[in-house]
């Protein structure tokens, strides 16, 4: 196998894509086995089309929900 | 209060750059999908950006550096924000999530949590170390970092600010920027309800020179939100406001007011 496949095979499961992110290993350790050791191959594949917007999700539709951050209207006195 | 952290704002990180911001932000969304949550956090954790060294406060190191001041600002902003989201979490659907028999997990949770609020501490007690000499602000820029620092609750000493500028400038700065920089105060972080009138109340919040700062305020579950140039600290807002609904904001120099009117519906007066 060449070394290309090797990083991708290393790279593939969560905890070492974290750590090859600059995560330190204290705070991969701290996530339980079940997660880090998921292979995120076919969810890095997927992120291109997830998106998350601050505090305006659902903005264009016009609907909100209570996980938004509600912007109140300001008045300067 | 004091941490044996030492941090550096202005420096050339040495790692931590060079991650891709939204893919890392989206990581959280894609962590929380499979295990059947549905976006119990998304208005929240938009446009995080844990490249910009959150997983460094986590980290052990007791020496960290950020690019600028604003940099660490936004950084801290977003810890808080991201702790926040997992106590979320932890109370609603992670907590089933629990309850079908993942062992351990809240526990790993918890440790997170735990993790996050200790980095908070030890940044708070940090020793702030400016240099300017690769990034050279403007003082009104310099202002604008410094001020949203000191939202998220970090102080930078006067004279630390002074010997930086002159060291990297030659030039010593103006009277008029030292006292703007030195009237620039910690945001403490609390607010007062009051009772206006009948079925009427209202929060004050103080904090010197909100006014000039230009902030968005806004509400997000028991949190109240200020956010200065997208750096954001949270107040938790009095238990009785679950049961009233926000209006406007009254903004002036040195505090702002938010009337609440109680839902009737909710909180029937005897």
């Amino acid at each position: 196998m060449s070394d290309e496949n090797n990083d991708k095979k290393s790279s593939s499961d969560l905890g070492s894509w974290l750590n090859s992110m600059g995560a330190p290993e204290s705070v991969t350790e701290l996530m339980p086995s079940e997660i880090t050791g998921l292979d995120i191959a076919p969810i890095l594949s997927m992120l291109g089309r997830v998106g998350i917007k601050s505090g305006v999700r659902g903005a264009q539709s016009g609907d909100a929900t209570a996980d938004e951050i509600r912007w109140l209207p300001v008045l300067r006195g | 209060m004091s941490s044996s952290l030492r941090i550096t704002c202005g420096a050339e990180p040495t790692r931590g750059s060079g991650t891709s911001p939204e893919i890392v932000a989206n990581f959280f969304e894609s962590l929380i999908h499979p295990f059947g949550f549905f976006h119990p956090t998304a208005g929240l954790l938009g446009e995080l950006n844990l490249s910009r060294g959150v997983n460094s406060l986590l980290s052990p190191s007791q020496h960290l550096e950020f690019e600028s001041v604003q940099q660490l600002a936004q950084t801290i902003s977003d810890l808080d924000s991201i702790s926040i989201a997992l106590h979320h979490m932890d109370s609603e659907e992670f907590a089933i999530w629990c309850g079908l028999g993942k062992s351990n997990a809240r526990t790993h949770l918890m440790q997170l949590i735990e993790e996050m609020q200790q980095a908070r501490i030890r940044v708070k007690g940090a020793q702030l170390q400016l240099d300017f000499m690769h990034n050279q602000p403007s003082a009104r820029s310099l202002f604008r970092s410094l001020t949203q620092l000191a939202l998220v609750g970090v102080v930078c000493e006067s004279r630390q600010l002074q010997r930086a500028w002159l060291t990297s400038t030659r030039t010593s700065l103006s009277k008029k920027w030292i006292s703007k920089f030195e009237s620039i105060q910690v945001f403490s972080g609390s607010g007062v309800l009051l009772e206006a009138e009948a079925l009427r109340f209202v929060l004050r919040v103080k904090w010197k020179g909100i006014g000039d700062c230009d902030p968005a305020i806004g509400v997000f579950r028991n949190q109240l939100v200020i956010d200065v140039g997208g750096v954001r600290s949270f107040v938790e807002l009095p238990a009785a406001c679950s049961r009233m609904e926000p209006g406007s904001v009254r903004l002036s120099k040195n505090k702002f007011e938010i009337d609440l009117a109680v839902k009737e519906s909710e909180w029937p007066r005897s």
